[in-house]
């Protein structure tokens, strides 16, 4: 049986950065991390790799992730362009805040998608966290790539 | 900025160091582990003790009419109905964790069913089961008593009154705007992955 603190060290940065991709908000995101992880210090005695250790990890925070009925938006989005507009160069933490709160604006389940193929997951995993195909995975990442180009265009066009 | 790798190298640039060290996330696993079903466990754990101490009084204590036996099992047929429904309740959560997000979706919207279902009907037997009961179990020790008879009947309608009236209709209200709000949730996420 994996040993329950390398898994946390390996997956806790991962799993961060998908709850932060879906609630925008850093202190609910490790609440979620924490939720994750107590859920699989609980399930690992059980775990029988009848899927893999990530699938199964990532199962239970994009679970948690969609239990979460309120979710915080740091900012509303019609007011980034004004905040932005006297920028002349983004930072790297104005670029990873722009993409988070495009993020934001998706739909709940899009948001994991995306956020799992942005953390390198092959489609055959997200399929199988999500619960669909992965033929029918591919489609919605091409559009959910989509409707984030036209969302950041549509930020940079007031910088 | 579009590119997906130009993405990627963004979304690996959020800062995780703040996140608990391995050691920091082992004591909140130990303090919270029981918090989130507790409310689950203190019913059943009582339910048990109820139970017990009430099948113990029927046994040891020698009643001589039946209604007592009957309104005693009455009570305790109340209280393991309640016990077995958190049972499976508390089963069902423990199997839920290896399961994708639209097998999740499922299960919550069956869990809001299972409340409305319990609200609505289970809760109504099992008051009505514990009240009848109650008020037959007592008769025996009261019945040579007019006065004290009447104000335990008394006593019982009141609770019972409130607990009807008063109580359930507001704690069925805001759990029924609770499941209305997480209906409404998981048929617009449901929705989205078809």
């Amino acid at each position: 049986m994996p040993d329950f603190e390398e898994i946390y060290k390996r997956y806790a940065p991962q799993i961060f950065r998908v709850c932060l991709g879906y609630t925008n908000d850093a202190d609910q995101a490790k609440d979620l991390v924490q939720e994750t992880f107590i859920a699989v210090w609980k399930g690992l005695p059980g775990f029988r790799n009848q899927s893999q250790i990530s699938t199964w990890i990532f199962r239970i925070a994009t679970n948690h992730c969609l239990r979460a009925l309120e979710v915080a938006k740091r900012m509303p989005s019609a007011e980034l362009p004004f905040n932005l507009a006297d920028k002349e160069e983004e930072s790297p933490e104005e670029k990873l805040s722009l993409l988070y709160r495009c993020i934001a604006e998706l739909d709940e389940t899009d948001r994991i998608i995306i956020s799992l193929e942005l953390e390198g997951l092959p489609q055959a995993e997200i399929a199988a966290v999500i619960g669909i195909s992965s033929g029918n995975v591919r489609v919605k990442i091409h559009r959910i790539k989509d409707k984030l180009a036209q969302k950041l265009k549509v930020y940079e066009q007031f910088r | 900025m579009n590119n997906l790798d130009d993405l990627r190298a963004i979304w690996h640039s959020a800062k995780t160091e703040d996140l608990p060290s391995s050691k920091e996330m082992m004591q909140m696993v130990r303090a919270f582990r029981f918090q989130k079903l507790r409310n689950k466990w203190i019913v059943i754990s009582l339910s048990i003790v109820f139970a017990s101490l009430l099948v113990g009084v029927l046994i040891v204590t020698p009643f001589k009419m039946v209604s007592t036996y009957i309104g005693g099992g009455m009570i305790i047929l109340a209280d393991l109905w309640i016990l077995i429904s958190n049972i499976r309740s508390l089963k069902r959560f423990n199997q839920l964790e290896d399961c994708s997000n639209l097998e999740f979706l499922s299960f919550i919207e069956k869990t809001r069913q299972n409340q409305h279902y319990y609200y609505k009907n289970t809760l109504v037997k099992v008051v009505l089961l514990c009240s009848v009961g109650l008020g037959i179990y007592l008769f025996e020790p009261l019945h040579q008593h007019l006065l004290w008879l009447i104000g335990a009947y008394a006593a019982i309608i009141v609770y019972y009154g409130l607990l009807w009236f008063v109580v359930r209709p507001r704690s069925f209200a805001r759990n029924q705007n609770k499941l209305d709000a997480m209906a409404r949730h998981l048929n617009n996420m449901a929705g989205q992955l078809k």
